[in-house]
Order: structure tokens, then C-alpha cells, then sequence
């Protein structure tokens, strides 16, 4: 990408074997760093591909000495994981829905239109985006048994949608700022109303923007532990991270289900991040922290 | 005209999130201040009876666990917040360099913040484990340790060994900012003060830092955020034990709430527990205001 710094150094031999040098050195700090760190990751893969009688052998093997897919379907066919599979779809997708609808077109009108008060709405999504959920779980399972929907779907919905609201606004903020603003002001000379330019001219447009805010959310979601841990009590309503974390009781030192649960729970959310990294980034950085 | 009417079709675009905000965020927060002063005790009798400020005398004066899970929780964030930091300055300044690859490096180091909570905490569960974890296995084998480390069951090893989780877990955020904020940094600068001799730790104390410094500061706030109330790695690898080591003020909460039954107290402490954070966060609003302000400029 840069062509100024390596040609000075390509005329100085002495310059050119320390910049291999540092290269060499860089590389080999990057390989160490990627086994440390990806080493759990590898480990639950591996172990999950593991018979039982290899997960608790005296002699540990890095690699399955007999590959096999058992573990996956004893999780799946012997246990209620498939349950809690589609609790978690459902919960993460209807959350997600409700709080993108809702969040673009607030996300809109901020990134858009100036009016008193903007300042103000801003500055509430980031406080409210920053309550910790420890916090909120208290009185909204108060207020939940309230309403008499504790141990409900609805009730976790309801939750979920409360706290991505705050986040999806401010995520989708950037990227409807990020549409000319002569598309629209060409649509209102045409006679097109305001909502009507944001529905045909705007949205879809800011169709990117929307799939990662999408994405986020239902990741979030299925990925949420501490209110689905407090809202429900039925088995056959837990969503997927309370499921996993009750085998702990239910099947006491059955790593085999346990492990190959974890990978089942992880795939698709690895799958979506490698896909929409770029997106992902993009999104961490003008979203979350930079504004 | 039209723009008045267009600042009224803005109120109408945020209502719906206004109405959901207060309802379900802002309303809630209030409705805790009321249950921090409210009896809120499910094994007694009327549980609406206002006490007023017992519950926080009883955290503040009355009991020593506050105070004790305050301390464990300042431990918890500053150790996993720095550790965080130095891994991912670390990180950021290798893949700074043009060099062959980096996207499936920049990738790579990313994938721990994308692992589900519960999938992290029990993968370390088991990695940690005393008879068949495989960090174990590998100390044994090499003659580090000659018998297996209690990593979750000793009181003096499980603060370490769930910090080293939530580093795990939380520097890939930390590092993705340092690596754009690094990206930033003029090149000209660099090479102007290699011309002017300056070596590799001048150019990084004199020109590399200070570009860093308020992202840094943004980004340590961000993480100690999170991190103070982080819940479900503590919760699941070590639920605040081996007595008590690992009890931070969010698994506090969560024991007095919903085991001890004691709502009102538990949500007394929540708000000690947010008293705290505000500090952070008011830092953080400030440190963000000056920046976004420095950046309009």
C-alpha cells in the first residue's frame, strides 16, 4: 500500500536484511499469539470431535485419534438442546424485529433532521445503553411478575427489545448519515411525502446498514443470559445459554454434550461474524465508541 | 414552515423509541429506587412496607460483605482492564505494519469477543478442570507442576484464573479501536523523526502514544464499564466462590435477589453498585464530548 517506506530500504542492503529481520520476528510474535489465543477455541472443536472415551483418557491427544460426530448427535437427538434452539431463534428474532423497526426510525430522524431536543434524545441512548443489566434485572422481574408474565417468551422479547433499542439507534445513526442528502431533497421537489421518502428513497438504500444492525441484534440475543436466567423457570422455555449452563446440573461431567452444545451455540454466530466482519467492524467503530 | 414540519415528523420517527425507552429503561430504574426502599423481602410478610434507607445503611454500615465485594470487584476490573489493554496495544502495534495477511490476522484476534458468554465460560470450565483440563495435563506433562492446579476450587487461584478469562474475552474490542486510532497516526511523522534519528521507543513514547492517549483513555473507560458489571463469567465459572473470592458486586446482587430473596436489599446495592459506575461513565461522557468536539474541528 505504501510504496515510500520500502524503497528507501530496497537500495540499502544492511536495511533490507533488518527490515527481514523485523519481519521475521513480527511474524513469528503473530504465530504465538494466534495459537495462545485461539487455542480454547481449537480445544472445544477438538475435544467436541472426541469420543467419550478420549475426552477422559489419562494421555491427551491435540488431534481426535477417531474423528466422529456422536457428541453432536447425543446433544441433539438425546437431550432437549433442539428445544432450546428454537426458544433462542424465536426470542432473538422477534426481539430483533421489534427493536429494528422502532430504532430506524428514530435512527432516521437524529441522523437527519434537526429539531430541539436531539441533543437531549442522544444523550439518553448513550446513558441508557451504559445501565448495567444487573441493574435492570431487579425491577424488571418486579414488574414482570407484575404483568403476570413471568416464565413467559414474551417477558424475555420485552427485555431484549428494551435494552438493543438504545444500541440499534445508534448503530443505524451512522449509516442513514451516511446516505447524500440530495436523494432526498430531490424527492420532496418531486412532491414524494416525507415518509413516503423514507420508506422508497431511504430505506432501502440503508439496506447494508440494516442487515448488520440485524445481525448485531440477533446475536445479542442469542447470546443473552442473565434475564433469560431470571425470567424463566419451565425447561422447555429456556433459551439456548441457560440451556447449556443447566447441563451442568442435569448431566454432571457430561463434557461430551456439554462441548459439542457449546460449538452447536457458536457456529452460526462465527459463520455471520467472519461474513459481515468487515460490516462488524465498521459498525464497532462508528457505532459503539467513536460516534 | 417546512421545517417546522419536518422537526414535528422527527418527534413522530423517535416516539415509538422514546415510549419504549421510558418504559422499559427508564421507568424500571426508577421502579429499583422504590424497591431499594421498599421491605421487598419474599420470605415476609408485606413485602411493599417502605423501610427507607435501612437496606443501604444495612450495604453501607451494618455488613462487611459490601465493602468486601467492592474490593473484589475493583481487583476483577482494574486486573482484566489492564491486562486487556496490554494484550491488545500489544496486538495492535504488530498488525500496524503492511505486512501479508493482515486482515486474517485482524480477523483472527477478534473471534474470543464473538464466542456466546456461556460458551466461553464453560470451554474455560474445562480447560481449567483439575483431573481432565487440558492446561493441567500440559503443566503435569511438562514437569511444571508436579500435581494438578485447583485453578477454580482454590481461593487464592480463582480471582487470577477468571480475570485471565474476562482479558481473554475482552481485549479484542479494545484492540480493534487501538489498531484504527493507530492507522491514524501520519506516517510523515514517523519519518520525519527517523530522519532526525529518533529509534524505535522515541518514536513510540513521542508520537505513537500521544495520538493513543484519548482513545486510550476512551477505551480503558469503555472496558471498566463493562467489565465492572459484567456478570455471566463469574457467575458460571465460579458463581462468586470458592468462598467467596471471586463474589464481585454483580454475583452479590444476583445471590441476594434471587437466592437470599431479599429484592429490596439486593436492589439497594444494585444502586451503590451504579453510584460507582456513573463515575466512570460521567468521565467517559466528558472524555467523549471533548473528542467528538476536537474532531468537528
Amino acid at each position: 500500500m505504501d510504496g515510500s517506506m520500502a524503497t528507501p530500504k530496497r537500495d540499502n542492503p544492511t536495511m533490507s536484511r533488518r527490515a527481514v529481520i523485523v519481519l521475521v520476528v513480527v511474524y513469528a510474535l503473530l504465530a504465538v499469539a494466534v495459537t495462545v489465543i485461539l487455542f480454547p477455541v481449537f480445544w472445544m472443536a477438538s475435544s467436541s470431535l472426541k469420543p467419550q472415551s478420549e475426552l477422559f483418557a489419562r494421555n491427551m491427544t491435540m488431534l481426535p485419534v477417531r474423528w466422529t460426530l456422536e457428541n453432536f448427535r447425543n446433544v441433539w437427538e438425546g437431550t432437549a438442546f433442539p428445544t432450546y434452539f428454537w426458544n433462542s431463534f424465536k426470542v432473538s428474532a422477534l426481539s430483533t424485529a421489534c427493536s429494528v423497526i422502532i430504532s430506524m426510525y428514530a435512527a432516521y430522524a437524529i441522523a437527519r433532521i434537526k429539531f430541539a431536543g436531539s441533543y437531549a434524545f442522544s444523550l439518553l441512548l448513550l446513558i441508557t445503553q451504559m445501565f448495567p443489566h444487573i441493574l435492570l434485572v431487579i425491577p424488571l422481574f418486579v414488574i414482570i411478575q407484575k404483568l403476570g408474565l413471568f416464565n413467559t417468551h414474551t417477558a424475555l422479547v420485552i427485555a431484549y427489545t428494551s435494552f438493543s433499542i438504545p444500541f440499534t439507534v445508534w448503530m443505524l445513526r451512522g449509516f442513514f448519515e451516511a446516505i447524500p442528502a440530495e436523494l432526498e431533497e430531490a424527492a420532496v421537489i418531486d412532491g414524494a411525502s416525507m415518509m413516503g421518502t423514507f420508506h422508497r428513497i431511504i430505506l432501502p438504500l440503508a439496506g447494508p446498514g440494516i442487515a448488520a444492525v440485524t445481525m448485531f441484534g440477533f446475536i445479542r440475543g442469542w447470546n443473552e443470559f442473565l434475564f433469560a436466567l431470571v425470567l424463566l423457570q419451565n425447561h422447555d422455555l429456556f433459551t439456548l445459554p441457560i440451556g447449556l449452563a443447566s447441563f451442568q446440573e442435569e448431566y454432571t461431567f457430561r463434557w461430551d454434550l456439554i462441548l459439542a452444545g457449546a460449538s452447536i451455540i457458536t457456529l452460526p454466530v462465527l459463520f455471520f461474524f467472519l461474513v459481515m466482519q468487515r460490516f462488524i467492524v465498521q459498525g464497532l467503530l462508528g457505532g459503539a465508541v467513536k460516534g | 414552515m417546512y421545517l417546522q414540519r419536518r422537526a414535528r415528523f422527527a418527534y413522530f420517527l423517535i416516539l415509538p423509541a422514546v415510549i419504549v425507552i421510558a418504559l422499559l429503561d427508564v421507568y424500571p430504574i426508577i421502579e429499583g429506587v422504590i424497591v431499594s426502599l421498599q421491605n421487598q423481602n419474599q420470605m415476609r410478610a408485606n413485602p411493599e412496607a417502605f423501610v427507607g434507607l435501612k437496606h443501604y445503611s444495612r450495604a453501607l454500615f451494618d455488613e462487611q460483605i459490601f465493602w468486601y465485594s467492592l474490593g473484589r470487584s475493583l481487583v476483577w476490573t482494574v486486573f482484566a482492564v489492564a491486562g486487556g489493554y496490554v494484550v491488545a496495544l500489544a496486538l495492535a502495534l504488530l498488525l500496524n505494519m503492511e505486512i501479508w495477511g493482515r486482515g486474517i490476522f485482524r480477523a483472527l484476534f477478534l473471534i474470543p469477543w464473538v464466542i456466546p458468554d456461556v460458551c466461553t465460560a464453560l470451554l474455560w470450565k474445562w480447560l481449567y478442570g483439575d483431573e481432565f483440563g487440558v492446561i493441567n495435563f500440559l503443566l503435569v506433562k511438562s514437569g511444571i507442576v508436579s500435581k494438578p492446579v485447583l485453578w477454580l476450587s482454590d481461593p487464592n487461584l480463582a480471582m487470577p484464573a477468571v480475570i485471565f478469562v474476562q482479558i481473554w474475552k475482552l481485549y479484542p474490542v479494545m484492540f480493534i479501536v487501538l489498531l484504527a486510532a493507530l492507522q491514524n497516526v501520519p506516517k510523515e511523522l514517523h519519518e520525519a523523526a527517523t530522519i532526525d534519528g529518533a529509534n524505535v521507543r522515541q518514536r513510540f513514547v513521542y508520537i505513537t502514544m500521544p495520538f493513543l492517549k484519548k482513545t486510550s483513555v476512551i477505551i480503558t473507560l469503555l472496558g471498566c464499564i463493562w467489565t465492572f458489571q459484567a456478570f455471566d463469567i463469574i457467575y458460571l465459572l465460579t458463581g462468586g466462590g470458592p468462598a467467596n473470592a471471586t463474589k464481585t458486586l454483580p454475583t452479590l446482587i444476583y445471590d441476594k435477589a434471587f437466592w437470599g430473596l431479599e429484592m429490596g436489599y439486593a436492589a439497594a446495592i444494585a444502586m451503590l453498585m451504579l453510584a460507582g459506575l456513573l463515575v466512570f461513565s460521567i468521565a467517559y461522557l466528558l472524555v467523549y464530548r471533548t473528542k467528538t468536539q476536537a474532531e468537528a474541528v
